[in-house]
């Protein structure tokens, strides 16, 4: 017994503090100083218990550190930090890990893009298993990196480069031993999927289409062979409920975009939530939230799983702020829709049914001479994280008020184009504006509005500081008072935000980072 | 295999044949997704030039109009497009058969006196906020090329009723201080927190929000609106203001050093 113990002790010696097992990210909210995953943990709440940064003090706050990585393009990754050590991805196929108190690089990994293929792209960041780091590249690579040294572990194409027509821009996440990823593309003619990859290997274990095949269920609702095409990426990363040992996915828009007429039908599994079972990527239950889609309202916005009293019951249920502007409760076990509620401008929908399928509005459809219809292609919020408080009970998000006017015209399918069936075109004669919305996930319902000046492209955090940080598209990062909606500190990092902020600890002393253009900045207290 | 043979041969000879009706209705659906917002419909011209003349202001050869398309023109509204080549053939045979429907080459400019057009500009405080070449006021859009950007149409519309169309460059927005002295300019800049604009005396006057009482965006348009003017003077006016056709940015020109081998 007591040699255990000291055989048990020299070991943990020996594992690496950064080493992250499948239980560290299970129970990833009782390390409060960590982020392990891309949303902070599996139920992408985005909330830290963390106190030291709060409505008092946030006025202090200033820059404590900058990385630059002298590249063109934008970060549009969320960082991990494990024990003292960050790491994110670039655009481009670069990853990066940096001290996460100084800033100073320890590796930079560039991915080997063959020749003739398109190098550039965005990434959103991140997964660890151990000391294994694994990100997806722009010609639809997963990579594992040793996340000791950056160096390329195994590398295995998910799906055949065709001239660009699949990419990958999510961050994976891991379950147990487990790389999953999805795939984007549906602008280009694809037909989506969500993969799993082995850990260790790199060897591909299962793979799910969202778009079944004829014969298959769901398969009826394509048009002839439009399903090949049928779109369906699968670009932002899903939730994990360790108990109902469920995968929450969101999949994204049919093709062609805007082009209706030739994939008439619902268009399954397009536009919808899937839940799978990890172990095998069978289906659990599928939920559309837009049926036939064909304004680009993808459903790849956060599926945040919470624990909530509904209606005198405690249930699992899953929430999301969907691009087609409104908002969803459903039940996670089952799939069942609870209730949808819009939360921005929208004039296709006059309601939603008893089983929450829309009731659709005459004339929405994009047309040659162009529709005008709210939301915009971006749609009322888009994959910006939201997060929620506990204490406060409300549901942060950002919200964009913006219409389009969309014009269609039949696609030409050719390999590696754009299959958009035509395009959409902001309104110059009406501002655009957003908004951070506080809603109480119970009823739909605001309690409280900041109005931006342009419709932003940034997410949410929520601290038990009563805070809430975000970011908007004229640059700032700001920090709110959780009750009110009151602006209590802001800093102008001089290029539109296209990310979520995120918080951490190192030696006591609370970050708050954000990355802005090709710089990532972090804040803190003066000490 | 017989009807593939035929399907082929069809194919060939519309290819040798050039453009076929099916290209002539891609290149008009991507003129009206892309270009009719500013061109007009038909490309009778409106926020950009008429495109139905006959002549292009940047050469008229398809190449040239390809750049003008893919690249866009610097210090214009033109904006760049990504096309596919052949969307791109596709748009410039549609541009071409627009050409027949406008006013022929000859008549194209419009008719009045631009001398007297010249007096009636300087005569009515136009260069109080307009600028030609290097003389007038910077506080409004800058006119040296206004001929050649904007059809006569959308400059009359613009001179009697200049809230029909105001360009997002300059929208007015009047800041109230917590003073009371209301201050209204051309808006440069507007964020959450801040605004920044020019006054009439050409002046940046520049704003943090929770400074300020309150800031109120301006519907209409800060020039005042022209209908009085005689029909005689209006006309020639816009006789003058057609020939405006110079450079934008003129010193932006680079200067050849001489005698350096």
């Amino acid at each position: 017994m007591r040699r255990a113990a000291c055989y048990w002790l020299a070991f943990a010696s020996l594992l690496p503090a950064q080493s992250v097992t499948y239980d560290r990210l299970v129970h990833a909210l009782s390390e409060q100083q960590n982020w392990l995953t891309y949303w902070g943990d599996y139920t992408a709440v985005r909330y830290r218990d963390l106190k030291q940064i709060n409505i008092s003090n946030v006025k202090d706050l200033r820059v404590d550190w900058i990385y630059q990585t002298g590249q063109s393009g934008s970060f549009e990754a969320v960082p991990l930090v494990v024990d003292g050590v960050m790491y994110l991805t670039g655009p481009n196929g670069y990853a990066y890990a940096l001290d996460a108190r100084s800033g100073r690089q320890l590796w930079l990994y560039k991915h080997a893009f063959p020749p003739g293929r398109k190098a550039d792209g965005v990434n959103r960041g991140l997964a660890i298993l151990g000391d294994r780091l694994f990100m997806v590249t722009p010609d639809a690579n997963v990579v594992s990196l040793d996340a000791r040294t950056g160096r390329l572990v195994w590398q295995t194409e998910m799906a055949p480069y065709n001239n660009g027509q699949y990419t990958a821009t999510l961050a994976p996440v891991v379950v147990k031993d487990k790389v999953i990823v999805g795939i984007s593309g549906a602008e280009f003619g694809i037909r989506g999927f969500i993969d799993a990859y082995d850990a260790a290997t790199g060897k591909r274990v299962w793979r799910f289409w969202t778009v079944p095949q004829k014969g298959e269920p769901g398969g009826d609702t394509w048009l002839g062979d439009s399903w090949t095409r049928g779109g369906g990426s699968t670009w932002m990363t899903g939730t994990y409920d360790p108990q109902l040992n469920t995968l929450y996915w969101g999949v994204g828009n049919p093709g062609p975009d805007l082009d209706g007429k030739v994939r008439k039908g619902d268009n399954l599994y397009t536009c919808s939530l899937v839940a799978l079972d990890p172990d095998n990527g069978k289906l659990k239950w599928h939920f559309q939230f837009t049926p036939h889609d064909t304004h680009d309202w993808d459903a790849a916005e956060t599926p945040m799983l919470l624990d909530l009293r509904w209606k005198g019951r405690d249930r699992k249920l899953v929430v999301e702020a969907n691009r087609n502007a409104f908002f969803y409760v459903l039940d996670r076990e089952t799939g069942e829709f609870l209730m949808g509620k819009p939360f921005a401008r929208q004039n296709w929908a006059t309601e939603l049914d008893a089983k929450g399928r829309p009731m659709l509005m005459p004339n929405q459809e994009p047309s040659p001479e162009g529709t005008r219809l709210c939301p915009g292609l971006a749609g009322g919020t888009n994959f910006m994280a939201p997060s929620y408080n506990p204490e406060t009970r409300l549901f942060y998000f950002t919200v964009r008020e913006q219409c389009d006017v969309y014009y269609t015209n039949p696609p030409v399918y050719i390999q590696g184009r754009p299959y958009w069936g035509s395009v959409s075109r902001g309104i110059t004669e009406e501002p655009e504006w957003g908004l951070l919305k506080a809603l109480d996930p119970l009823t739909g319902e605001s309690k409280w509005d900041f109005r931006y000046f342009h419709a932003p492209w940034a997410g949410t955090l929520s601290t038990a500081g009563g805070l809430v940080f975000a970011g908007d598209q004229d640059g700032y990062v700001m920090a709110f008072d959780a009750r009110t909606g009151k602006n209590l500190w802001r800093l102008n990092t001089g290029n539109p935000i296209v990310n979520s902020p995120m918080t951490y600890v190192v030696n006591g002393r609370q970050y708050v980072t954000m990355p802005s253009g090709s710089a990532v900045l972090t804040f803190a207290l003066p000490e | 295999m017989k009807l593939t043979r035929i399907a082929l041969i069809v194919y060939c000879v519309s290819g040798l044949g050039g453009q076929t009706g099916q290209d002539l209705a891609d290149g008009k659906a991507t003129f009206r997704s892309n270009c009719a917002f500013c061109h007009g419909l038909v490309g009778g011209g409106g926020r950009g030039p008429a495109l139905n003349l006959g002549r292009f202001l940047h050469g008229s050869t398809d190449e040239d109009i390809k750049n003008v398309v893919t690249r866009g023109v610097p210090g214009t509204t033109m904006p760049s497009f990504e096309l596919e080549k052949d969307e791109l053939a596709h748009l410039i045979t549609y541009v071409r058969s627009l050409s027949g429907s406008g006013p022929a080459h000859d008549t194209a400019r419009v008719s009045g006196d631009s001398e007297s057009g010249r007096k009636v500009y300087e005569r009515s405080g136009c260069p109080g906020c307009h600028r030609i070449g290097s003389e007038g006021s910077v506080f409004g859009p800058d006119l040296t090329r206004i001929g050649a950007g904007r059809s006569a149409e959308y400059v009359r519309e613009s001179i009697i009723n200049p809230s029909a169309d105001i360009s997002e460059d300059y929208v007015g927005v009047t800041v109230v201080t917590r003073s009371g002295k209301r201050i209204t300019g051309v808006r440069i800049n507007e964020d959450t927190f801040t605004v920044q604009l020019r006054d009439t005396s050409q002046t940046f006057q520049m704003f943090q929000k929770d400074e300020v009482q309150q800031v109120i965006p301006e519907t209409k348009s800060l020039m005042p609106a022209y209908g009085s003017l005689p029909q005689k003077d209006l006309q020639n006016l816009l006789a003058y203001l057609d020939t405006l056709r110079g450079v934008l940015n003129a010193g932006a020109g680079v200067k050849k050093e001489k005698g350096i081998r």
